[in-house]
């Protein structure tokens, strides 16, 4: 039985967020997370770090902290980061615009012309207004009959690397970090919340551990756990799919409306394009969540809408997570406040239990900062100050040149390029094992630049402890291939460094199948449909003895 | 309605009435130039009809890897080879900014064009390895930034 | 031949895979003039490089190989199970099936003769297959037949196969009869260029002069005490022309086989590669390019020349060969025929079901056979695609392989069983159906 700080249990953004400004601040941390980094709403995320330019409605100042929590995260996670340029084009209902649709787009052209102020504290550009030559002349791919767009930029980042990150500096910092561990019970005693008992999924091992203060930031199975624990978690939990094309269909993201009027958007994100996002509150159980076919056509038809070749572009996959919107009840789901909570449940009889339900993936940074700030509370302890913005997340320290790289360690620069975005700094060190073993320069997955010596870096290095794990670490077969040359491959790779048996790396490279399965089933159409042939052609192998 | 909210419509009414429209007076050049001379540095231009065109044509290569069994991609380095030109096209014909880096794999290609025939789904290799040279900007060797 | 480029035939199969390719020799071999037009390998040369045929469905996972059905009892039972099954489709016919396996085994000597009981070849993720038809270089591999130590190959310079996979795989079956297998470490492609080299690549490397007795030789003083045969990755040459296992056999004094292959497959392209030899000498007009035209009877063009045919059979594949498309709903893109899709093994296809999302015509579990990717045409007995009312949709146009509808291959087992059974089946009733009653000598074209 150990004793610990804070226990935090889910490894989405808030828990390894707020894990790693607890380990920063001196608190000895236990971080539980059931499954793997990032697999709720973080990872299933648009994967853009904004600035809250919605907020300028309301309270400026949270745009502005919004803005510069966005500079922050660029200083510390650099190469993460890769600015997206979005169009926001004026439609009118007729040929010719009516004055109310006039006055319509000035209003936003105003209202994101403000949104300039704020952009130079997370080095983004000003905004423009564009005429309707000049928008056609920048992106051909419109539809005629628009008045012009205004234009704003934003970031993207891959959330998955960035809880792991989160995870892996909070370990740095001394935290006990335990992926595919549940957390199984919260334990009470005399009106206080002790510790917990936790359980590891793929083991069985057991054990309890005690803290004064415990972080619930299990997102969507956060009801859950309170109902487990006899208390009330209240959220509103609602579902946003995605859809992701094979290629950068532009280099400008394009926002455009729904058929119900809903805001959507077409961006490109790393090298792919992302189309989203859905909004609907669902109740149903978070560990079995799947697009639907009606989710898709609403995502494609919205696009259409401005966009009308994009129904020749390829769909590769299909991807669900569930928000943890705070509750409100009567309200449409737009309607909703991104804002966050954190609950405390002494009131209930569970002091020292606090539950954070609702925020962003862009705020993560100041919301874990104020989470740490009430655990430190609870701990009783003196602390150092937060430091989660200055210090690099790993590899964040320098931006490494992919040609250089690519020279140095005599593999190729489209691969190197890839390792440098995800690993930055730590290029490095994950090219150096090629070093080692010249082996492992060998191209695991062409279509997204994964060399074997990353699948061996992140296996040994990232907390890697399923074959899944790797979708989530370096993109292994989420791309258009499905898997195809990747999945066994890597399965070997892991299998070597993890110690599996044959009959573990057979099950796991299954698993790895099934869950890219499960994306791929409502996209089904044109040349994916052909790749996926190939691939269960390819993979038949497994459905044997 | 709040206070905050109160200020905050006020403040973009003032914005709307007053200090956007003496912004716009005083910006100098075109929305468009404003636009491309803060994002062409990074790569990130405009896609033209083309680009989109050719990015679709090889929207169509499932991994199947028998052009490969025809192409020798002869001279390039055994790293290259392996990531090969499936890479160049599929990586790089996804956009632009880190088209340059696909130019080893692009330059090694003969043009014999012993892989058109071989693709399953018809993906006009050979063309799209001729457009993707003529985007890439003209050779020079630039420094190299630190390892 | 009439004018110039333009051709005459009694036959015209459209595709090049091995379903297209059995219809063409099975027509030529029954005296037919012969054109085959396609438009690149196909999906041929994407196999594993072994015909499955059939698994034994009434099989427990427990059952020994020795206690298994045959291949033709196997398929029979599967048709019987699977009533929308090409097999069960051509009815009575299946009879016949050992007929084509042999059939094929003739034409192509790159294939071992069928025997009545499967071959069961070890697979690269750690499986076996039972295989009704596999090359002679995978034949000492078989599973069921092996006497004494299976050395299974790892070659240290490459990391694509991995020998401890496939060995614990065939561990694993040793309550159902499959050798022990032990793990024979050789420093083979031991170079920077070989450890980052494709399979082609490697296969090619072993093809030079002397390597293959240099392997055999290394392979001689690393053998395990006991081994009975060696088991290689499928790397072993491009063409059966370099005899890259035999060599290494005599070089290392006992039997070698290579393991069956996923992608990118060397025996699969030595597959292709031998279909395309064998189709040239048995004087079988080759036309390259895509073909647009109406049906049997009516001038087609096709890569640029003008053909013409009696009959025709459609090979052209399901999804990657492009035989059946989906661009919304279901299409067979050359002729139009209506494309049926099933939504479960108890309902009946319907050309209705071809425009239902995708998500509908799957089913969760990805190991299932999936609705969608059975899709394909309706045939009867004599496998004529059928139109919406139920009848040939010419009495001449006959399909074969997978642009049948009612089988997905990678769920039911049975691999490319249904692309020999059809070819041969359809080859023979397209050269019967163009008239031919007198045999042409061979290599002579009309």
């Amino acid at each position: 039985m150990e004793a610990f700080d804070v226990i935090v249990i889910g490894g989405g953004v808030n828990g390894t967020g707020t894990a790693r400004d607890c380990a920063m601040r001196g608190l000895s941390v236990l971080l539980l997370e059931k499954s793997d980094f990032g697999v709720g709403a973080s990872g299933n995320s648009s994967g853009m770090i904004h600035g809250g330019i919605r907020y300028m409605l309301s309270d400026r100042k949270v745009t502005e902290r919004a803005c510069r929590d966005s500079g922050y995260i660029q200083r510390i996670a650099p190469h993460l980061l890769f600015r997206i340029p979005f169009l926001m084009p004026f439609t009118s209902r007729g040929e010719a615009a009516t004055l109310v649709e006039k006055a319509t787009w000035y209003a936003t052209e105003v209202y994101v012309g403000a949104y300039d102020l704020y952009q130079p504290l997370k080095r983004g550009k000003p905004s423009t207004r564009l005429t309707p030559e000049e928008l056609y002349a920048l992106e051909p791919a419109l539809r005629p009959g628009l008045g012009g767009a205004v234009t704003l930029d934003e970031w993207g980042i891959d959330a998955y690397r960035l809880c792991a990150l989160n995870a892996l500096s909070a370990e740095r910092h001394g935290a006990t970090v335990r992926n595919w561990t549940e957390a199984a019970a919260v334990l009470r005693e005399g009106g206080r919340a002790v510790g917990v008992r936790w359980r590891d999924v793929l083991t069985g091992e057991t054990g309890e551990a005690r803290a004064p203060a415990v972080f619930n930031a299990s997102g969507a199975w956060s009801p859950a756990l309170g109902r487990r624990t006899g208390v009330s978690v209240p959220m509103r939990p609602g579902k946003g799919t995605h859809l992701t094309l094979d290629r950068r269909f532009s280099n400008y993201g394009i926002i455009c409306n729904a058929v119900d009027g809903r805001q959507m958007f077409l961006m490109p994100h790393e090298n792919d394009s992302i189309i989203g996002t859905t909004d609907d509150d669902s109740y149903g159980d978070p560990d079995d969540l799947e697009p639907t076919s009606d989710e898709v056509e609403y995502l494609l038809e919205g696009v259409e809408s401005l966009v009308p070749g994009v129904r020749r572009a390829r769909v590769t996959r299909a991807w669900c997570g569930l928000r943890t919107t705070l509750y409100e009840y009567g309200k449409n789901e737009d309607e909703l406040s991104r804002e966050h909570q954190i609950y405390d449940h002494a009131a209930e009889g569970a002091a020292g239990l606090l539950s954070f339900v609702g925020g962003k993936l862009a705020s993560y940074r100041a919301q874990s900062q104020e989470a740490a700030d009430r655990i430190a509370a609870l701990a009783g302890k003196a602390v150092d100050r937060c430091r989660t913005h200055e210090e690099p997340l790993p590899g964040g320290e320098a931006l490494p040149d992919p040609a250089a790289l690519a020279a140095r360690y005599g593999v190729a620069a489209p691969a190197a390029a890839r390792i440098a975005y995800r690993h930055g700094a730590r290029a490095h060190e994950v090219l150096a094992l090629c070093d080692e073993d010249p082996r492992l320069k060998l191209a695991v997955c062409r279509d997204e630049g994964i060399l074997a010596a990353e699948i061996v870096h992140c296996a040994r290095h990232e907390k890697v402890r399923r074959l899944q794990d790797l979708r989530r670490r370096c993109k292994l077969a989420v791309g258009a291939c499905a898997g195809l040359d990747c999945a066994r491959l890597a399965a070997q790779l892991a299998a070597h460094e993890l110690g599996w048996s044959a009959d573990e790396a057979r099950a796991e490279l299954a698993d790895l199948l099934e869950l890219g399965w499960r994306e791929r089933r409502t996209i089904l159409d044109g040349h994916q449909l052909a790749q996926e042939e190939l691939v269960r052609a390819a993979h038949r192998g497994l459905g044997d003895l | 309605m709040s206070a905050s909210r109160v200020v905050a419509l006020s403040y973009l009414a003032w914005r709307a009435l007053v200090a956007h429209p003496w912004k716009r007076l005083a910006q100098r050049g075109t929305g468009a130039e404003r636009f491309v001379a803060s994002y062409a540095g990074e790569g990130l231009v405009p896609t033209r009809p083309e680009d989109r065109a050719i990015g679709e044509a090889a929207s169509a290569c499932i991994g199947c890897g028998l052009c490969e069994a025809g192409c020798a991609l002869s001279g390039a380095a055994a790293s290259v080879r392996d990531l090969g030109l499936r890479a160049a096209f599929r990586l790089y014909s996804r956009g632009t900014a880190e088209l340059p880096l696909a130019r080893t794999a692009l330059e090694a290609c003969a043009a014999c064009p012993g892989c058109d025939p071989l693709c399953p789904t018809g993906v006009p290799i050979t063309r799209i390895v001729r457009h993707l040279l003529s985007r890439l900007p003209p050779s020079y060797n630039p420094p190299p930034g630190p390892p | 031949m009439t004018a110039a480029g333009s051709l005459q035939t009694d036959v015209l199969v459209v595709g090049g895979g091995l379903a297209g390719a059995l219809a063409a020799l099975a027509a030529r071999d029954a005296g037919a003039t012969v054109a085959l037009a396609r438009r690149s390998p196909g999906a041929t040369a994407l196999s594993s490089g072994a015909v499955s045929v059939a698994p034994d469905p009434t099989a427990l996972p427990s059952t020994t190989f020795a206690a298994r059905a045959g291949t033709v009892e196997s398929a029979r039972r599967l048709a019987a199970l699977q009533p929308g099954h090409p097999y069960a489709a051509a009815g009575v016919a299946l009879d016949r099936l050992w007929e084509s396996l042999e059939f094929a085994a003739r034409e192509l000597p790159l294939l071992a003769p069928p025997s009545p009981r499967p071959r069961w070849l070890a697979t690269p993720s750690g499986s076996a297959r039972p295989c009704g038809l596999c090359q002679r270089s995978m034949v000492a591999g078989d599973l069921a037949e092996a006497k004494g130590i299976l050395a299974v190959v790892a070659p240290r310079g490459h990391l694509w196969f991995d020998a401890g996979l496939v060995a614990g795989g065939v561990n694993r079956l040793a309550a159902l009869g499959a050798p022990r297998a032990v793990i024979a470490r050789l420093d083979l492609f031991m170079w920077e260029e070989a450890a980052l080299g494709r399979p082609h690549d490697l296969a090619r490397l072993l093809e030079a002069p002397g390597a293959a007795e240099a392997v055999g030789a290394m392979l001689r003083r690393s053998l395990p005490a006991g081994a009975a045969a060696a088991l290689f990755p499928p790397l072993l040459g491009l063409s059966t022309a370099a005899r890259v296992p035999e060599r290494i056999a005599h070089a290392a004094g006992i039997p070698v086989a290579e393991f069956l292959s996923d992608l990118p497959s060397v025996p699969g392209l030595r597959l292709a590669a031998a279909i395309d030899e064998r189709l040239a000498a048995a004087g079988v007009e080759l036309v390259r390019g895509e073909l647009a035209g109406r049906g049997p009877g009516e001038a087609v063009s096709a890569g640029g020349r003008e053909v013409r045919a009696r009959s025709w059979v459609l090979a052209s594949g399901r999804f990657v060969g492009g035989g059946i498309a989906r661009r919304g709903t279901l299409v067979e893109p050359l002729l139009g025929i209506p494309v049926l899709a099933s939504d479960g093994p108890f309902s009946q296809a319907g050309a209705h079901l071809a425009s239902r999302p995708a998500a509908s015509l799957t089913r969760r579990d990805s190991g299932s056979a999936q609705p969608l990717l059975s899709a394909g045409l309706k045939v009867d007995a004599d496998l004529r695609p059928l139109g919406l009312d139920g009848r040939p949709v010419h009495e001449r146009l006959f399909a074969a392989g997978a642009v049948i509808g009612g089988h997905d291959q990678a769920a039911d087992g049975t691999g490319l069983g249904v692309a020999v059974f059809t070819g041969y089946l359809a080859g023979r009733s397209a050269a019967a159906a163009g008239g031919r009653l007198v045999p042409a000598p061979r290599g002579v074209r009309a």
